[in-house]
């Protein structure tokens, strides 16, 4: 898929290409394996140091040595580790998501990304704002309802520029495919995909709505490569 | 040239050099560089399909097949084919390089790019102003000054939010040095810091480009395709 994939994709947020393969599966299966939130401690990762390294794998070392990086804990996301260089580096969970997205609940789903400065001021609030409303024990319906009142009365005016970093080799994204690919992300107001030339044959760029409530387009752009420096697929 | 030595290339080229004020001393650039004045103007012109067909080779079929398409005359760039998608795919010769790039003027350079809608209202009307001095005879020292006055008097519109383009072809040709480079794809911003997007550091998929005398910042991504979906090489 990626590539390939001739229009609009439903991605899972982070959750990249492959998300259209899950919901024809998921429809097929007739049943959504992650209905509703799981408990609490499957979406915690148990060592805080494990993910403080799962976050900085999002950006090459150059970048996400110097990076703020959070955690989450039981509340929330914690600062971790304070940073030099504007970038904040994360994992994100499977409730970050597009509402309609099969694995929105999938406690398995770990995707470290890291911000840069215009993002971390802009986009990461609504990381904060999707997760304060999920360990409040709101339901996905809630949820949504009230991330559109955010995005209208809250959520800081989109920054030009703003743009992730999710190079992991260590992400989980689906349950489908490879679970994984190295991508970039950008962040722009809701344009016609088509003005990226995205989701069209053979084109690196890809649509992914998963802040479509939010009122923002977030373009993805296929690495080919970890943050590691070494290869990624980009066909799966 | 494989993407390693590209990236080793670009990072000196776009960063090293500006990074420590490398001085746009016209004068000190011309005794320097292998192209020192404009080679005649039939060195740089191409059989009219073949400069079509290499334009469109900067993006994939999808996107290029409907993009108005412009070719290169003794008088500037003209439209060769209209568009229906708002890209535009052209082929760029050597004096959009940096001035102080020693390819600036090489009259083998081809660069074809496909610009998005926000880019061809804004980037590619540097494109057109540059080649319009270019072809009028200015010496670089000239050209640059004629530049930096209409960014000065806002007579050139900045990057618009969003404009980007592809440079995904095979066959493009950046000269001695760089060969066919890696197949990217670049996003133009009003000038910024280099660290905006982490540009240029080590691993760093991004490379940053700094203009001048253009306000303008240039950040550039390889991907691991060529427009035709054949892989490029990463060694």
């Amino acid at each position: 898929m990626g590539r390939r994939t001739p229009k609009r994709i439903a991605l899972g947020s982070f959750v990249i290409v492959v998300a259209v393969t899950a919901v024809v599966q998921m429809r097929a299966q007739s049943k959504n394996p992650y209905p509703n939130m799981d408990a609490l401690d499957r979406y915690l990762m148990p060592d805080r140091n494990s993910e403080i390294a799962l976050a900085r794998t999002a950006a090459p070392d150059s970048i996400s040595r110097d990076a703020k990086v959070l955690v989450l804990g039981p509340h929330g996301y914690e600062t971790a580790v304070e940073g030099k260089n504007g970038f904040v580096c994360a994992v994100e969970r499977g409730w970050m998501a597009p509402f309609d997205n099969p694995e929105f609940w999938n406690p398995k789903i770990r995707g470290p990304i890291c911000y840069n400065p215009p993002a971390a001021r802009s986009i990461l609030p609504m990381t904060y704002k999707r997760t304060e409303m999920v360990l409040a024990g709101q339901s996905k319906a809630q949820i949504e309802e009230g991330i559109k009142t955010f995005a209208k009365k809250e959520l800081p005016a989109l920054e030009l520029g703003a743009f992730t970093y999710m190079m992991s080799k260590e992400a989980y994204l689906t349950d489908t495919g490879d679970h994984n690919m190295a991508h970039l992300m950008f962040y722009t107001p809701i344009m016609d995909s088509t003005v990226w030339g995205a989701g069209l044959d053979k084109s690196p760029v890809v649509l992914n709505p998963q802040f479509a409530r939010e009122g923002i387009d977030v373009f993805m752009v296929l690495t080919g490569m970890w943050s590691d420096g070494t290869l990624a697929p980009v066909n799966n | 040239m494989n993407r390693q030595a590209f990236t080793a290339v670009t990072v000196l080229v776009f960063v090293v050099l500006p990074a420590f004020g490398v001085a746009l001393s016209t004068r000190a650039q011309e005794d320097k560089t292998p192209d020192p004045s404009m080679a005649p103007i039939e060195q740089y012109l191409m059989e009219r399909n073949a400069e079509i067909a290499l334009a469109r080779s900067a993006a994939p079929e999808a996107i290029s097949r409907d993009a108005e398409v412009l070719v290169l005359g003794r008088h500037g760039y003209e439209t060769a084919i209209k568009g229906k998608n708002g890209f535009v795919c052209v082929v760029e010769r050597s004096w959009m390089a940096p001035f102080d790039d020693p390819e600036f003027l090489n009259p083998d350079q081809r660069l074809p790019l496909c610009l998005n809608p926000p880019a061809a209202r804004s980037h590619l009307l540097l494109t057109l102003k540059t080649t319009e001095l270019a072809l009028a005879g200015l010496s670089k020292a000239q050209m640059f000054d004629s530049i930096k006055s209409a960014f000065d008097k806002k007579e050139m519109p900045l990057p618009e939010p969003g404009a980007m383009c592809y440079m995904m072809s095979k066959q493009q040709y950046f000269g001695r040095k760089y060969g066919n480079a890696d197949p990217h794809l670049m996003f133009w911003f009003p000038k910024t810091d280099d660290m905006f997007w982490g540009g240029g550091l080590p691993g760093s998929p991004v490379y940053v480009h700094q203009y001048s005398p253009e306000p303008i910042t240039e950040f550039i991504i390889s991907v691991s395709k060529w427009s035709d979906g054949t892989a490029a090489p990463t060694d």
